[in-house]
């Protein structure tokens, strides 16, 4: 078989594997029958979704927590990216290297034993900062990746430099290197907030009483087997990421 | 250090804005208020209500177990109540503010797990049997026809081990609260039997799947079986011939509330007759109050799978709380069948 | 310059230490402790919940856990080189394919796993299409076994393989390729004998990244298993809610990490000092 002919097809075959599925779903969260006999478009289930408080509580709480959870993580991770930047400090990567590698349910089950061994001292419950702790402690270690990558490409001497010229370590810092490091900060930020709205492993056992996302929501309408609102909900996270994203990267180009 | 300071006070905006109005954090089963009871009850005491459901007894002790769950009035059954009342969960009613326990059916009045209603207040009962669809001829009416070659891939049993334990054990011909190790090891094997034919381990999740066809038979709670044959005309519920379960689902008061007296306003309201009828003509379920029932239209009040005539009755046992090894045992080979 | 060094550290070292090693601690500790009677845990400290792995009840499990993430792997990897290497070898719309291939895995990972369980049902459009095209008469039982677990776990970490392959490919010398087909071997030779052989560091790098996420899977056995084809990451996670045996759920879990360390450590053991 001639290979030049043979690998397109087989890239072409794992494209639709990857894309097909997302596809077929937003496709159907516009049928109108909740059923897979086609019935004709219709934004019923969109309509259904917005309607639905529990739902549009549960976005709000995910982009609140998200939001808040970036922004800690980009500013703690690129902090410490600096840090490691011209020296090692093995602890603290190997701990970071460790939280990467961990297994999601093994970072979020000890999470909520540690809560709930600080709750017998502390008066405090589960709840909306619970949530944001554990997001950000876990994003922290992406960041650094991200933005340690970053910082290989920029040029070490241009802050001693400035440093010789009379700038204070912070002052080189802020205007010489910071701005360098920006599209890098853009990028971990980006990614940070992706793990951090989709997340469900963590967020379901440290969660309090007011604190449910729409991964929580989407995972127990999932269970409950046919929902074609779960479609339309789903449509609109991958369009909204998807575009997100896009963004992001035409930001980063310019 | 500035970063440190942006971020606490940053989550301290993300927990602002919340009303200053009395809030009172509410875990029930599904289905069990009807549309205007959350907000009627929020219109005639000011205060704001967090209400949240819950699908099996396990999701909810996880998360009340540890004593700062943050919700104030929960929904355990009935054999729950001892054991929770033991570790310390439960704070103790005052009569003085639930006037409406008369409302309440005799036997719920001095029910077998708190003979003086010092800990619960009844709200909702039923029975576990199994709901099939009509298609299947004949038709499964005793548990061991759960065991049937011709349901798998089609069957779900439910996530309690309280009730899949219990139908294996009746399978058997045994007591449904047994204690004694080798009849729950004999229970277990035929659990373990039975999981090939499992579809998955189901709670009211299954009856939306039963409803859309995609299981034809599962062990369900009565409630929840009706709310499905009123979705479908092809589906029956039947009352396993070797015995069925029989639970309360009660309202208590959880020790960490800090608001013991809404709590105790709420529990209130739902034992009023007009409001407990609401609720059992929406949600389709049985409820432990005489005068709601008397209010039902006809149909509800005399449906054979809420309230079944006292030859069925007969055959249910109530769900028992148990010695604490027996508990480890059960729990214990709960998770060994789920792992299996 | 020490100090601002140290107060950009500082942030980062309280997180860990007090978020995630302090935390891992705690669970190392409860793995030595009993189960109370109804949940939680205290005296008397016991190995006991480690000896209980050794059942064959969990011996199980585990060996599930590693084939279903080989497996997954594997296909993983099947699936991957042939597409790392078209993109690498595509030119000018090197960069557009490598959004395609990252584009999904942007997505929600519950929505790719949900849009699985809505393809896959008894009702759901695979087999819709197969009836209606006459292939089956019944529907088959797509969902809730093993195989829609792989399925789905292929699905989800794909992108994790492809992009460490085609890095590697992308630097790889052509020359050497060229040699080869001076020297008389055919395309498909010389992806056999030389392509793969130098691109073995990207293939253990992709196999790492795909194969210890699935090792510790818990949302794609749950949803796409119907709780059935329990996997490590699941039985973690029961025993820290339904099961309520903390003990027993912290024992497990530091076993798991134990697993994770070790296959690391085996295959990639300068990788950390690329990353961090």
């Amino acid at each position: 078989m001639n290979m030049k002919r043979a690998l397109p097809v087989i890239a072409a075959l794992v494209f639709t594997f990857l894309h097909l599925p997302l596809v077929v779903l937003m496709m159907f969260s516009l049928n109108e029958s909740r059923f897979t006999v086609w019935e004709g478009i219709s934004l019923r289930w969109y309509r259904e979704l917005f309607a639905d408080a529990r739902m549009m509580e549960a976005t709000w709480n995910s982009l609140l927590i998200a939001a808040v959870a970036t922004i800690a993580a980009t500013v703690i991770g690129t902090g410490c990216a600096y840090g490691l930047w011209k020296r090692r400090a093995p602890l603290l990567s190997g701990s970071l290297y460790l939280s990467l590698v961990t297994p999601e349910i093994v970072t979020g089950v000890s999470t909520l034993a540690f809560y709930q061994f600080l709750f017998r001292y502390m008066d405090f419950r589960l709840g909306m900062h619970t949530v944001i702790l554990a997001h950000v402690a876990f994003s922290v270690a992406f960041v650094v990746v991200v933005v340690k990558a970053r910082l290989k490409t920029v040029d070490g001497s241009l802050e001693e430099a400035a440093m010789d010229l009379g700038a204070t370590h912070w002052g080189a810092f802020w205007r010489v290197t910071l701005p360098a490091l920006a599209p890098g900060m853009a990028a971990a930020a980006l990614l940070a907030f992706t793990i951090s709205f989709d997340d469900y492993v963590i967020t379901s056992l440290v969660a309090g009483v007011d604190t449910e996302t729409l991964p929580m929501v989407i995972y127990a309408m999932a269970r409950r087997g046919v929902n074609p609102a779960v479609n339309a909900i789903s449509a609109l996270i991958v369009a909204g990421l998807g575009i997100f994203i896009l963004l992001a990267e035409r930001l980063q180009e310019s | 250090m500035r970063r440190r300071e942006l971020l606490v006070a940053m989550t301290g905006l993300a927990g602002c804005g919340r009303e200053p109005r009395r809030r009172l954090n509410v875990f029930n089963w599904s289905s069990y208020v009807a549309k205007d009871t959350i907000p009627g009850f929020e219109r005639e005491s000011g205060v704001e209500v967090r209400y949240s459901i819950y699908e099996s007894n396990e999701e909810m002790l996880a998360k009340v177990f540890g004593g700062n769950s943050g919700w104030d009035v929960v929904f355990p059954s009935s054999h729950l109540i001892g054991p929770m009342r033991e570790n310390g969960l439960l704070a103790p009613l005052q009569h003085r503010w639930l006037d409406q326990l008369g409302n309440l059916e005799d036997r719920f009045q001095s029910p077998p797990w708190d003979r003086n209603l010092e800990w619960c207040v009844p709200y909702m009962w039923g029975s576990t049997g199994i709901l099939y669809n009509k298609k299947l001829q004949p038709p499964p009416l005793s548990w061991a026809d759960l065991w049937d070659e011709r349901l798998r891939g089609k069957l779900t049993m439910l996530d309690d081990p309280t009730d899949a334990i219990g139908a294996g054990l009746q399978k058997l011909g045994l007591p449904l609260n047994s204690v004694d190790p080798e009849q729950l090891e004999q229970a277990k094997l035929e659990l373990i039997h039975q999981k090939r034919l499992v579809r998955a381990y189901l709670n009211a999740e299954a009856r939306d799947q039963m409803v859309s066809g995609d299981v034809v038979a599962a062990q369900m709670w009565a409630t929840t079986a009706q709310q499905g044959m009123e979705a479908s005309r092809e589906l029956a519920f039947a009352f396993p011939k070797e015995g069925f379960a029989l639970y309360a689902d009660c309202g208590v008061v959880l020790r960490e509330s800090k608001s013991v007296q809404t709590a105790h306003d709420f529990l209130n309201y739902l034992t009023r007759s007009a409001v407990g009828c609401a609720v059992a003509v929406e949600g389709k379920t049985a409820t432990a109050n005489a005068k709601a029932r008397m209010l039902l239209p006809e149909a509800n009040r005399n449906n054979e799978v809420l309230y079944p005539p006292a030859s069925v009755l007969a055959r249910g046992v109530w769900v028992e709380a148990l010695p604490a090894d027996g508990q480890r045992k059960r729990d214990r080979i709960w998770t060994e069948i789920k792992s299996d | 310059m020490r100090a601002l060094r140290f107060w950009m550290l500082a942030p980062t070292r309280a997180l860990m230490g007090g978020l995630f090693l302090a935390p891992l601690l705690i669970i190392a500790a409860y793995s030595f402790l009993t189960r109370g009677t109804y949940g939680g845990q205290g005296a008397p400290w016991t190995v006991e919940n480690y000896t209980r792995l050794a059942d064959s009840l969990y011996t199980v499990i585990l060996a599930r856990s590693f084939w279903i993430a080989g497996l997954s792997t594997l296909f993983c990897l099947l699936l991957a080189f042939p597409l790392a290497l078209f993109i690498a070898q595509s030119g000018r719309r090197k960069n557009l394919y490598l959004h395609l291939v990252m584009l999904p895995f942007w997505t929600s990972f519950l929505v790719r796993t949900y849009a699985w369980m809505f393809l896959l049902r008894d009702t759901g459009l695979v087999n819709t299409v197969l009836q209606w095209t006459g292939v089956i008469s019944e529907p088959l039982p797509l969902l809730y076994n093993e195989a829609a677990v792989v399925l789905g776990l292929v699905y989800g970490y794909l992108p994790f393989m492809v992009l460490p392959i085609f890095s590697v490919l992308d630097r790889l010398d052509k020359a050497l390729l060229e040699a080869a087909s001076d020297l008389g071997a055919t395309p498909w030779k010389s992806v056999w004998l030389v392509t793969i052989p130098l691109s073995m560091p990207g293939i253990v790098g992709g196999c790492v990244l795909v194969f210890i996420p699935c090792l510790g899977a818990y949302l794609t056995p749950d949803l796409l298993g119907g709780g059935k084809s329990i996997m490590i990451g699941n039985l973690v996670q029961s025993q820290f809610t339904s099961a309520r045996d903390w003990p027993f759920g912290s024992a497990i879990s530091l076993v798991l990490m134990a697993l994770v360390m070790l296959v690391m450590w085996v295959l990639q053991r300068r990788q950390k000092e690329d990353l961090l």
